[in-house]
């Protein structure tokens, strides 16, 4: 029952993300400013390494593990230690706060525009699930809605990712240095696998615990204006303690299908095979569209929360306004005789 | 697929067999004859107690000596003792790290509970713990007594040892983990005797082992819930059941070896293979695996025969009749890739992708050692490089050849996937050794290294380096002969580095003691480049020339004429090692130019005048020096290709945009 309404809800989601493609838009034109800040380091870095080098005209196509290594052993500076930060996040003992002091040039950039992106993801959200609302929206909305709800919603952001944080720390790191003695006695490969897939799991069960409970109250803060702030809070923590099964299950659909997404782009891998597959404007433009379908999908699943809380099956977690009086008819056409 | 197998081997046991009824006593005589004369042999009888994690044993030593000098002392290496306490020299040096994390407060010793010769004569009285590498009073890992009758030259004595080694948790090579047993280094054992004294170096961290050979009879005396889950060094020759019927006696024979492990296991699965190829010499492989590795079984048994093969077409047949694979269980890593004669203990994982090359590498790679720690068994104290780096030389050909490229993997939560990225060998197996190529000279005892970092590096990977480098410039067949030259005649001879050096001039008739100079013994880095290529369009010749005897403005016709192209190319040392290298200059129209430049001087130039057009200059163009820190600058192209720098750009930034969007869906 939940799984085939939590369907709906993001199906409908999806329905009024697409037809609403310029939050999608929104998002991709943030993302890309953030990024484009890396593209100058990015690219003189690459210019000046490979452009004159024997060895460039051999990486048009395919990475070179040799080029990577000496990169950056030749030039510390250059990321520092992000690579291992980077795999460090998928390993058993995971990452620790310390390892951000080992961060160099573009590795550090990088996180400091992470952060600025969680802000401006604030934003977004505001403008997204303000817009939701309104049926006659447009990104003059966006911008409004984006900059009233800001406040509130930076605070729910900055909340949501210290819980997050603390989660990891306390259902994954803390968890993985309490079992690491005890995972070496095991039989069993397998089950120190198996353990460790728990681990994971139960991470990702609290993550998503978080991200659900912080996007219930963003959307029920935008939906019922007629609350107090704190009364909006507590209705929204409510409305996710109250369906948790749909929102988890709208969660599911939306998580589903980016996969899916990533599976595609990695099977096909546009990338690869150099200027023999595409030239390098096509691949920049596939690149670009890639990343604005997985927005539209994004966009749908926050307009599948809002759907999931405030419109199916009940409306209680919701604010509908009372309908404006309707003018009546002019008694001449009320007193038309009838026939 | 291993049911197929187990007919093979069924059959050939079914063989076996039948020669035996039909007379090959003769054709086993000859078989298990001495390769080698004996030095140090060694009866033994123990008894494994897996309540107590104990080993008692009865050893008979047989030893002579085979130096010029007589000795009125015998040194014994007691390696277990580096487990008795933290203040040991291997935890002192380890600082109680083990091969896969902190080493566990599980403690190991041995005890030496009675020592007479022949005529009863109690060693005990003299017995004394000496700490001949760094005075350490708290290390018990080499212990001496004295004879009260010098042992002549050429004289044999023997020596009735009874022990008790109590097995610590496996941390480093040996020892136990639930019902695991790998036992090693495990019984009393003598050193080696030299013309200028004892060889008997204690038990450090960063080492291995060195020992004299001899001949193996052990009767390993374990539960019977082990039955037919032994394996040792050697041959089984006989299973009985002990008085009481709850034990079995194992008994494992080897000639000519110069150590002796064993392990047990109920949970192992038994695997049992066949080596033959025209040319190389038979032997029996017996896998024993984990259950969980099941279906690797295939991919351990190709690898090993491959390095039976690989190994045996360049260095000579391997002689034993027996090779015995171990894959440790999860939990006790630290007993894998370890080699003994005729017995390696593996390891691989759940998850282990089929283009990546583990366990294949390290099958391959502690078969190796047969050859370098078995059969010329080298001082791994005193030149470790001689077994662990020739061997990783001979891995990666072995793996090259009979795998193609490795891949590297992407572990994610304990599960490996494979990168499609090629790891090619040598130099991308062994790129551990740059980052490190200046921090230590390369030819250094083993525990004297600098640190842990340094030791791995230079040991194993900078040895395989200058040797595929060597290799490059010698052509691969004079290596070839060369190696088999300082195989066979230093087989069962502890050769060092110069006897390998002679050997490569005896084969090239050259001296090349130069090249080990600047690579084995020293610590500097390798790092030729093109700093410069440039061509411009030659100018036009102008000014005062003699024309008729007269000085007159403007250049004679044939000079005014000239057309072409200006190139410079400047190469440069920038590692302090020097090299021979060649310089290539590839110009428009397919001509080039090729030198070969000393390396000697910081840097050299090359000038063209008038020439066609520069296209690129290449510095060790066929790739010989793989000592190169940095090859990536060996080439410069004059025009710009700027088409790998904005491919890499673009998918930069999509990778930063995902990984925005990402780090932004949780909150």
């Amino acid at each position: 029952m939940s799984a085939r309404h939590s369907l709906r809800c993001f199906s409908r989601g999806l329905a009024l993300s697409l037809s609403k493609p310029y939050l999608a838009v929104s998002l991709w034109l943030i993302q890309l400013l953030l990024a484009s800040v890396l593209i100058l380091p990015i690219s003189n870095a690459l210019h000046d390494e490979l452009d004159h080098s024997v060895a460039g005209s051999r990486m048009v196509a395919n990475p070179d593990a040799g080029w990577w290594e000496t990169i950056q052993r030749e030039h510390p500076d250059l990321l520092g230690k992000f690579p291992d930060l980077a795999s460090g996040l998928l390993t058993a003992e995971g990452v620790k706060s310390s390892q951000l002091g080992e961060l160099r040039g573009i590795g550090a950039t990088s996180v400091a525009l992470a952060m600025l992106g969680v802000v401006l993801h604030a934003f977004a959200l505001g403008g997204i699930f303000g817009t939701l609302r309104e049926p006659q929206a447009s990104l003059v909305t966006f911008g409004r809605e984006g900059m009233r709800r800001f406040p509130p919603f930076l605070a729910i952001t900055l909340a949501a990712l210290a819980a997050a944080l603390f989660a990891y720390r306390w259902v994954y790191l803390e968890t993985g240095i309490a079992l690491k003695n005890r995972m070496q006695e095991l039989d069993t490969e397998g089950r120190a696998l198996m353990i460790m897939g728990v681990r994971v799991l139960a991470l990702l069960l609290v993550l998503a615990a978080i991200k659900l409970v912080a996007d219930a109250v963003r959307a029920t803060w935008v939906a019922r204006p007629d609350l107090p702030p704190i009364s909006r809070l507590f209705t929204g923590v409510g409305g996710s303690l109250s369906r948790p099964l749909r929102l988890f299950g709208v969660l599911f659909w939306y998580v589903a299908l980016t996969a899916i997404l990533y599976l595609v782009w990695l099977v096909a891998d546009p990338s690869a095979g150099g200027e023999a597959r595409l030239a390098l404007v096509p691949l920049i433009l596939i690149q670009q569209v890639f990343v604005f379908m997985r927005l539209l999908v994004k966009v749908g699943y926050y307009a599948g929360v809002s759907e999931a809380l405030s419109r199916d099956p009940s409306p209680e977690y919701s604010y509908v306004p009372t309908p404006s009086p309707v003018p009546s008819e002019p008694p001449a056409a009320a007193s038309a005789p009838l026939e | 697929m291993l049911s197929a197998k187990a007919r093979g081997s069924a059959r050939a046991g079914a063989c076996a067999a039948l020669l035996a009824v039909l007379g090959a006593p003769l054709l086993l005589h000859a078989q298990e004859a001495d390769l080698t004369p004996p030095i140090a042999s060694y009866e033994i009888s123990c008894r494994l107690d897996t309540d107590k994690k104990v080993v008692e044993g009865t050893e008979l030593l047989t030893w002579t000596n085979r130096t010029s000098r007589p000795t009125d002392t015998l040194r014994f290496h007691l390696y277990l003792n580096a487990f008795r306490n933290t203040r040991s020299t291997l935890w002192r040096e380890s600082r109680g790290e083990g091969r896969d994390g902190p080493m566990k407060e599980s403690w190991g010793a041995i005890e030496i509970l009675r020592m007479t010769l022949e005529d009863n004569t109690d060693l005990l009285p003299t017995f004394s713990f000496l700490s001949p590498d760094d005075g350490n009073p708290d290390d018990r890992t080499v212990a001496e007594v004295r004879l009260a009758r010098p042992v002549a030259p050429g004289q044999t004595i023997r020596v009735s040892i009874d022990f008790r080694s109590k097995l610590p948790r496996v941390s480093r090579r040996t020892g136990y983990k639930g019902d695991f047993y790998l036992v090693a280094q495990w019984f009393p054992k003598v050193g080696v005797l030299e013309e200028n004294g004892w060889n008997c170096h204690q038990f450090h961290a960063s080492s291995e082992f060195f020992a004299d050979f001899g001949n193996y009879d052990v009767s390993i005396d374990v539960p019977i819930r082990f039955r037919g889950k032994v394996g040792a060094t050697g041959k089984q020759v006989e299973e009985r059941a002990s008085a009481a019927g709850d034990r079995l006696i194992y008994r494992f024979r080897q000639h000519s070896v110069h150590d002796f492990a064993w392990t047990v296991q109920p949970e192992y699965l038994v695997v049992r293979d066949h080596f033959h190829e025209a040319g190389l010499h038979d032997a029996d492989i017996t896998l024993l695996l984990q259950p969980e590795h099941a279906r690797q079984a295939e991919r351990h048994l190709r690898a090993a025969k491959a390095a039976l093969s690989g190994y045996g077409r360049v260095l000579g047949p391997y002689p034993y009749d027996t090779l015995t694979i171990v894959d440790p269980p999860w939990g006790a890593r630290a007993a894998g890739g370890m080699e003994y004669p005729t017995f390696i203990t593996a390891g691989t994982s759940l998850s282990a992708p089929a283009s990546v090359h583990r366990p294949e590498g390290v099958t391959i790679h502690e078969f190796g050692h047969q050859y370098f720690y078995g059969l010329l068994a080298s001082n791994e104290f005193e030149e470790p490089y001689l077994d662990e780096g020739f061997n990783t030389y001979m891995t990666d050909r072995v793996l090259a050849s009979a795998y193609g490229p490795n891949h590297p993997v992407l572990s994610v939560f304990g599960w490996n996937f494979a990168l499609g990225i090629d790891l090619h060998y040598p130099v991308d197996a062994n790129r551990r050794f740059f980052p490190v190529a200046t921090r230590d000279i390369h030819a250094t005892w083993s525990w004297r290294y600098r640190d842990r970092q340094a030791y791995g590096p230079l040991v194993y990977s900078h040895t395989a380096l200058a040797l595929a480098t060597l290799e490059r410039l010698l052509g691969t067949n004079t290596m070839d002969r060369a190696l088999r030259l300082y195989a066979d005649r230093w087989r069962f001879r502890h050769p060092h580095l110069p006897d390998f050096v002679a050997a490569v001039a005896e084969t090239t008739g050259r001296d090349w003691s130069w090249y080990f100079d600047r690579t084995f013994f020293s610590s500097g880095s390798v790092d030729y480049a093109v700093d410069q290529a440039e061509s411009v369009p030659s100018k036009p010749t102008k000014g005062l020339f003699e024309k008729d005897g007269k000085l007159s403005e403007g250049p004679p016709p044939e000079l005014a004429s000239a057309r072409g192209w200006d190139s410079v190319v400047t190469v440069v040392r920038r590692g302090e090692t020097a090299l021979p290298v060649e310089v290539l200059l590839r110009f428009a129209g397919g001509k080039s130019f090729r030198t070969l430049w000393d390396g000697q001087a910081r840097w050299t130039r090359f000038t063209v005048s008038r020439g066609p057009k520069l296209i690129e200059a290449i510095v060790d163009p066929d790739e010989k020096i793989l000592l190169d820190a940095n090859r990536f600058n060996n080439g410069r192209r004059v025009d710009g290709d700027p088409r790998a720098a904005a491919r890499w750009t673009s998918r930069a930034v999509y990778w930063v945009q995902n990984q925005i969007d990402f780090l932004t869906v949780a909150w």
